[in-house]
C-alpha cells in the first residue's frame, strides 16, 4: 500500500472515529432524533470525500465535501458540556454547511469556481454564514431558549430576540442568495459544450435535491424539537443529504467508468472495423459525438478524413464551440487528430488514441489512398473542364473569325453577282462559287456546333437537346421536368451524352423512333435515351460510348448501355448537378 | 422615301458589305454601330426604321439590345442576323421580340423584304 494511501485510511480512522464519537455523545446525552439516520448523513459526505480524494487527488471537492462531514457532528458533539463544544455546536454546526455545499455544487466537477459569479455567490453565503456565526457567538444564550440545565458559558450579550432577528435576518439573505446559486447553476448549463453538459447532468440532480432540502428546511424551526412537524422535517433533510454526497461521487467517477468503455473498445477493434467507422467508435468510447477524427499526410500539415478529404484543423474556439485537437504521434510525427470537446479527460483521450493505434495507422493508409484517388477524380475533372473550354474557345473563334470572313465574302459574290454590268458567263461562275461556299459556311456552322453548341450556352440544356432531336434523321420524344439552368459542367456532359447516343440510333440501331427523358432529382441529373432498334451497343468496343462513360464517371457519375429484353438500346447517365 | 435602316455588327468588312448591299436595293442605310451599348444610342438618336442587329456582340448580346430598343417609344423593325444559324439559338429568337432572323451568308434585299413584308414598317 501507498503512504498516501496510508494517509487516506489514517484520515477514514479519524473520521469514522469523529462520527460514532459524535453520535455516541447524541445517544448518551438522549438527544431524541433518528441516531442510524444523522450517523449516514455525515458519513456518506466523509466517505465520499476520501473516495474523492483518492480517486480525484487535486479536486477540490473532496476536502469539501470532508469539511462538510465533520461540520455535521459539530452539533452533536455540542451536547457535551464542555466549553466550547456547545456553542461550535450551535454555530459551526448548524450554520457552516450551506456555504460548502453551494461551493461544491457550484465548483462541480472540476473543483474550481470558475466565473466572478460563482465566487461572488459562493463568497457572499460564506460571509453570511461568517455574520450569523459571530452573531450567535455575542448573542445566543441557550437557556433563553429554555434549556435550563444547559451550562454553557454566556455570550457577551445574551439577546434572545437580537438572536431570533439575526437568524431571521440569514433566512431572508439566504432566499436571496439561493436565486443566484440557481443562477449560477444555469449559466453553467448554458454556457457548456455538449460532453460538459453529460458531465453536468449529475449537478442537476443534486441541485434538485439541495432544493428540496431547503424547502424542508423553510418549513422546519431552527429548532427541531420544537414540535413533531419541524423534528420530521428535521428528519426528511438528513434523508436527501444523504443522497448528495452518492449523486457527486458517482458524477465524478463516471469519467472513471468511461476508462472501462476504452477497454470496450480495444475489444471492437480486435475485429477489422469498415472504413469510416473508427470515429464513430472513439465517438461511442469518449462520449462526444462531436468528435472528428483527421489523418495526416506525409505532407505537412495536410489533414484528410476517413474518405479523403482535405479538412484543417478547427481554431481553439470559445463557449461551447470550443474544440481540443489532441494529436495521434508515432516516433515523433503527426498520425492522426483527435479534434473533440475540451471537456473530455485529456488522459483519457490519449488511453483511447493509444488503444486505437494499431486501426488508426491502418485507417490513416486507407484514408491517404483515398485522398490520392480523390486527387485523381479531381484532376480529371479539371482535365474535363480544360478540354470544355478549349472547346467553347474553338467554336468562339470559328465564329468571330472564319465564319464572319465567310459570311462576307458571300455578301461580296451575291453583289458581284447581283451587279447589272456582269456578263451572263461570270455571273453564273459567281453563282456557282457562292453555292459552294455557302455550302462551305454550312459545313463549317456544322463542325463548329459539334465541337461547342451554342444553343447549349444560350439556352440551356432541354432546348440544345431539342434542337439535336430536330436535327435527327428520326423522330425523337423529348420530356424534361425542369427548364431551369445547370452547372455549365452538367449540361455539357449531358448535351454529350444525348448527342452522341441519337448519332448512334441514327447510325445502327435501324430504330424507327427514340426517346429522350431528361429529370432531376435530389441533386443528380438523370438523362435516358432509348430506342426501338436492333438493340447491341457496347460501351467497351465503341470509342465514343467509352469517351461518354469517362467524361461522366470523371463527374462522379454513372453511365450505362443496356439492351432491355424486348429489343433496343437504352442509354442511361446520372450526372451530379453540384459538379 | 427610301427605308432608314441602321446596321449593328462588330465586323467592319461585314457592315461595309452589308452597307453596299442595302444601298443597292434602295435602302438608306443611316448610321452604322459596332457595339450593343452604341447600337441602342443610335438607334434612339436616329430612329431608323429597321435595325439590322448582330446577336454576338461584344459587349452586350443582340437580345438584350432587342430589349433596350423596344422599351423606347415607337421603336424600329429589328432584324437579327448571325454567322449562326437560327437553331443555335433555340426559341429565343422567337420570344426576344424581334421581327426576324438572316443568316448573315443568306443577307440579301430579297431576304430581308421577305422578314419585313413589303414597304417600310413605318
Amino acid at each position: 500500500m501507498t503512504r498516501r494511501r496510508w494517509w487516506l485510511l489514517t484520515l477514514a480512522v479519524v473520521c469514522a472515529g469523529w462520527a460514532l464519537g459524535g453520535e455516541w455523545v447524541s445517544i448518551h446525552r438522549g438527544v431524541p432524533e433518528n441516531h442510524l439516520l444523522d450517523l449516514l448523513g455525515g458519513l456518506a459526505f466523509l466517505a465520499g470525500g476520501i473516495i474523492i480524494l483518492d480517486r480525484r487527488p487535486g479536486n477540490a471537492i473532496g476536502p469539501l465535501m470532508i469539511a462538510y462531514g465533520i461540520i455535521w457532528y459539530f452539533g452533536n458533539w455540542g451536547n457535551l458540556n464542555v466549553p466550547v463544544l456547545p456553542l461550535l455546536g450551535t454555530s459551526l454546526g448548524q450554520w457552516a454547511g450551506t456555504p460548502i455545499l453551494a461551493q461544491i455544487a457550484l465548483s462541480y466537477p472540476t473543483g474550481r469556481l470558475r466565473t466572478r459569479f460563482d465566487r461572488a455567490v459562493t463568497g457572499l453565503l460564506y460571509a453570511g454564514a461568517i455574520a450569523i456565526n459571530v452573531a450567535i457567538l455575542l448573542v445566543f444564550d441557550p437557556r433563553s431558549s429554555g434549556c435550563r440545565a444547559c451550562a454553557w458559558e454566556p455570550a457577551p450579550f445574551p439577546s434572545r430576540s437580537a438572536f431570533l432577528v439575526a437568524t431571521s435576518a440569514y433566512q431572508h439573505a439566504g432566499a436571496v442568495l439561493a436565486v443566484f446559486f440557481f443562477a449560477a447553476v444555469w449559466l453553467h448549463w448554458r454556457n457548456a459544450t455538449p460532453a460538459e453538459r453529460r458531465d453536468l447532468a449529475p449537478l442537476w440532480v443534486a441541485v434538485c435535491v439541495i432544493a428540496i432540502i431547503y424547502l424542508l428546511g423553510a418549513f422546519a424551526s431552527p429548532f427541531p424539537l420544537a414540535g413533531p412537524f419541524a423534528y420530521l422535517m428535521w428528519e426528511l433533510q438528513t434523508l436527501f443529504q444523504i443522497a448528495l454526497p452518492v449523486i457527486f461521487v458517482w458524477g465524478l467517477l463516471s469519467a472513471r467508468l468511461a476508462r472501462s468503455a476504452v477497454g470496450d473498445l480495444m475489444v471492437e477493434l480486435d475485429q477489422p472495423l469498415p472504413p469510416g467507422e473508427l470515429q464513430s467508435s472513439l465517438s461511442r468510447t469518449l462520449r462526444d459525438p462531436s468528435l472528428e477524427l483527421l489523418y495526416a499526410l506525409d505532407e505537412r500539415d495536410r489533414w484528410v478524413n476517413a474518405r479523403g478529404q482535405h479538412r484543417s484543423l478547427p481554431p481553439p474556439g470559445q463557449g461551447n464551440q470550443a474544440r481540443t485537437v489532441t494529436l495521434v504521434e508515432r516516433d515523433g510525427q503527426p498520425l492522426a487528430a483527435l479534434i473533440h470537446d475540451p471537456a473530455l479527460d485529456p488522459g483519457l483521450v490519449r488511453a483511447a488514441a493509444a488503444a486505437a493505434g494499431i486501426a488508426i495507422e491502418n485507417e490513416r493508409l486507407h484514408a491517404e489512398v483515398q485522398a490520392q484517388l480523390e486527387e485523381v477524380r479531381a484532376s480529371r475533372q479539371r482535365i474535363v473542364a480544360a478540354g470544355d473550354r478549349e472547346r467553347r474557345r474553338v467554336e468562339r473563334n470559328l465564329h468571330d473569325g472564319a465564319q464572319q470572313r465567310l459570311a462576307t465574302l458571300a455578301l461580296s459574290l451575291a453583289m458581284l453577282r447581283d451587279h447589272d454590268g456582269t456578263d451572263p458567263a461570270t455571273a453564273d461562275a459567281l453563282a456557282q462559287a457562292l453555292a459552294e461556299l455557302r455550302q462551305a459556311i454550312d459545313e463549317l456552322r456544322e463542325l463548329a456546333r459539334g465541337i461547342h453548341p451554342a444553343i447549349l450556352t444560350e439556352e440551356g440544356l432541354p432546348a440544345a437537346v431539342e434542337s439535336l432531336a430536330d436535327r435527327s434523321p428520326l423522330p425523337v420524344r423529348i420530356a424534361a421536368d425542369f427548364d431551369t439552368r445547370l452547372p455549365e459542367p452538367t449540361e455539357t456532359a449531358a448535351y454529350f451524352v444525348v448527342s452522341e447516343a441519337l448519332a448512334n440510333v441514327a447510325k445502327y440501331a435501324h430504330a424507327s423512333r427514340a426517346q429522350v427523358e431528361l429529370s432531376r432529382c435530389n441533386g443528380t441529373l438523370r438523362v435516358e435515351v432509348v430506342d426501338d432498334g436492333v438493340g447491341g451497343a457496347d460501351p467497351a468496343r465503341g470509342s465514343g460510348l467509352r469517351g461518354l462513360a469517362d467524361r461522366v464517371s470523371a463527374m462522379r457519375g454513372s453511365f450505362a448501355v443496356e439492351t432491355p429484353p424486348g429489343g433496343g438500346t437504352r442509354v442511361l447517365a446520372e450526372i451530379p448537378c453540384d459538379a | 422615301m427610301p427605308c432608314r435602316v441602321l446596321i449593328v455588327d462588330d465586323h467592319p468588312g461585314f457592315r461595309a458589305q452589308a452597307r453596299a448591299l442595302l444601298a443597292a436595293a434602295g435602302y438608306e442605310v443611316v448610321g452604322e454601330a459596332a457595339d450593343g451599348e452604341s447600337g441602342v444610342r443610335v438607334a434612339r438618336d436616329l430612329s431608323p426604321d429597321v435595325v439590322l442587329l448582330d446577336v454576338q456582340l461584344p459587349d452586350i448580346s443582340g437580345f438584350e439590345v432587342v430589349r433596350q430598343v423596344h422599351s423606347e417609344p415607337s421603336p424600329p423593325a429589328i432584324v437579327l442576323i448571325s454567322s449562326r444559324d437560327a437553331a443555335d439559338y433555340g426559341g429565343r429568337i422567337r420570344r426576344c421580340g424581334a421581327r426576324g432572323f438572316i443568316s448573315k451568308a443568306d443577307l440579301s434585299a430579297s431576304a430581308l423584304t421577305a422578314v419585313l413584308g413589303t414597304g417600310c414598317p413605318r
